[in-house]
């Protein structure tokens, strides 16, 4: 426990740290665009060291996690309330996937970006292809885009095998893709930004979330019950 | 206009002297929330003068049902109304943002990540209130005081305790529920931006609070004064980077 302690206040200084440089060193514009170690590898030290600091203590934060987890549930098995012990390690657990989540993004994540017209065809890294079909925004009264949409094919040597309509908020999923529109602007005629986007990391973020908030729940229900000021 | 918004803090301020007024104070706010929420046709949760009178009433909303069975009810209440009341004022200084809400904002994910953002800010905002009322009462009051003194100074830190963890609660689910938006909106559920990595720096100083409350050595005045602190880096993380840092991710 108390080298948790020590761990998090590590990374929370190393983290305010981190929110001083960044917005002040031009290098960190291009974080975005690149999976995180690809952007690491190719940056210099002397400006990511505190990145690189950090996750070396997100490592020493996830090892003292599953070991004292471990030790905690032995330690205390046996006693009458098990939810009691239970409830943080599945919140721990709900942690440690989403550091795992973190760690595959960070890794194997991809973004693309391009201009589509209605017909335009985008190939797709897994040797398929994409149509656009129609292209459509709604305005309002004063002129301002209120939403939009476009009807896409998914080609297969040459042959369509898949439909969908893509707009805000409503992606279309395919191959371990996204495929997303960002705007539509008229150029008359419609022309969309559609990104492609992979983010493996994603699904175990998500587990990790729902098994952070079950834990965080049944020990809030249990704590508000039994914390009581002493004498 | 401009009447009813602030007609709360006024209320607030007569409810030092009779409770009913604080009723009222919050009918009129919870009142104007409803309104602005028809006339926008939606939460009204986007911009500062929204948000801000979103957390005050959020503030109250939480300080009302946990002093309630407080015996020295005002001790407590009236600073939680304090501090409502100046994020009241704070909110008249910008203008209401009435235009259409972008494409990309119109999704439950997005309502519910910045509502239980807000509940959360709340929360730690009362914690930070009973956190200071423990350091200047709690010496005096430590041993229960004399019968019908009102709550112990150390119950206030009990009290504090839980409601940094159900604040805890909301702002993970804040966190989970933006993520979800985040990817069906942007294609990935995280961005380097200053409003995220002031979000993980805010969930990793109350995650350090958790922890160290649990020390024996950290029970008490260290985590009553924690508590305050997490506060101010919460205003920072809510206001600071929003109006002083260069961010996609602002109101």
């Amino acid at each position: 426990m108390r080298t948790a302690i020590w761990l998090l206040l590590a990374l929370l200084c190393i983290l305010l740290y981190g929110s001083v440089i960044m917005p002040l060193r031009e290098e960190f514009q291009g974080l975005h665009m690149a999976p995180l170690f690809q952007w690491l590898a190719e940056s210099p030290v002397g400006v990511t060291w505190w990145l690189w600091a950090a996750i070396g203590v997100l490592s020493l934060l996830t090892a003292n996690t599953l070991f004292c987890s471990i030790e905690s549930i032995i330690k205390k098995s046996g006693t009458r309330n098990m939810l009691l012990v239970l409830s943080p390690q599945v919140i721990h657990i709900g942690f440690l996937f989403v550091l795992l989540g973190h760690l595959l993004s960070s890794y194997g994540s991809f973004k693309g970006t391009a201009y589509v017209m209605q017909g335009t065809v985008l190939p797709l890294p897994n040797n398929e292809s994409v149509v656009f079909g129609e292209i459509r925004a709604d305005a309002g009264p004063s002129g301002y885009i209120t939403d939009w949409s476009a009807d896409i094919r998914y080609l297969k040597e040459g042959g369509p095998f898949k439909a969908d309509v893509i707009g805000p908020n409503s992606p279309s999923f395919h191959g371990g893709f996204g495929i997303y529109i960002k705007t539509v602007e008229f150029r008359p005629f419609p022309v969309a930004l559609v990104e492609l986007s992979r983010d493996p990391g994603g699904i175990w973020a998500l587990v990790g979330g729902v098994l952070f908030l079950v834990g965080m729940t049944a020990l809030l229900i249990l704590k508000i019950k039994r914390e009581q000021p002493s004498g | 206009m401009i009447i009813l918004p602030v007609l709360p803090a006024l209320f607030y301020l007569f409810g030092y002297y009779r409770p009913a007024f604080v009723y009222a104070g919050f009918a009129v706010q919870t009142a104007y929330v409803f309104f602005r929420g028809i006339q926008l046709g939606r939460l009204p949760i986007i911009g500062p003068h929204d948000t801000l009178y979103f957390l005050s009433f959020a503030t109250v909303l939480f300080a009302l049902p946990m002093t309630f069975r407080m015996r020295n009810r005002g001790r407590h209440l009236f600073p939680m109304l304090g501090l409502s009341a100046v994020f009241i004022l704070l909110s008249l200084f910008f203008p209401p943002h009435s235009a259409p809400l972008p494409p990309v904002l119109k999704t439950f994910w997005f309502e519910s990540h910045v509502a239980l953002s807000f509940f959360s800010y709340a929360l730690f905002g009362i914690a930070a209130v009973l956190g200071t009322t423990f350091l200047f009462v709690g010496e005096e009051d430590k041993d229960g005081g004399p019968a019908g003194a009102g709550l112990p100074g150390e119950a206030a830190e009990v009290l504090q305790y839980k409601a940094i963890l159900v604040g805890y609660c909301f702002f993970s689910a804040a966190m989970v529920f933006g993520g979800i938006w985040a990817y069906f909106a942007w294609g990935t559920y995280w961005l380097w931006t200053p409003k995220e990595l002031w979000t993980v720096i805010l969930w990793l100083f109350y995650s350090l609070y958790l922890h160290a409350r649990l020390r024996q050595w950290w029970s008490g005045r260290p985590s009553a004064i924690l508590g305050i602190i997490g506060f101010g880096i919460v205003m920072f993380t809510y206001l600071g980077v929003s109006l002083l840092m260069k961010s996609s991710h602002t109101f």
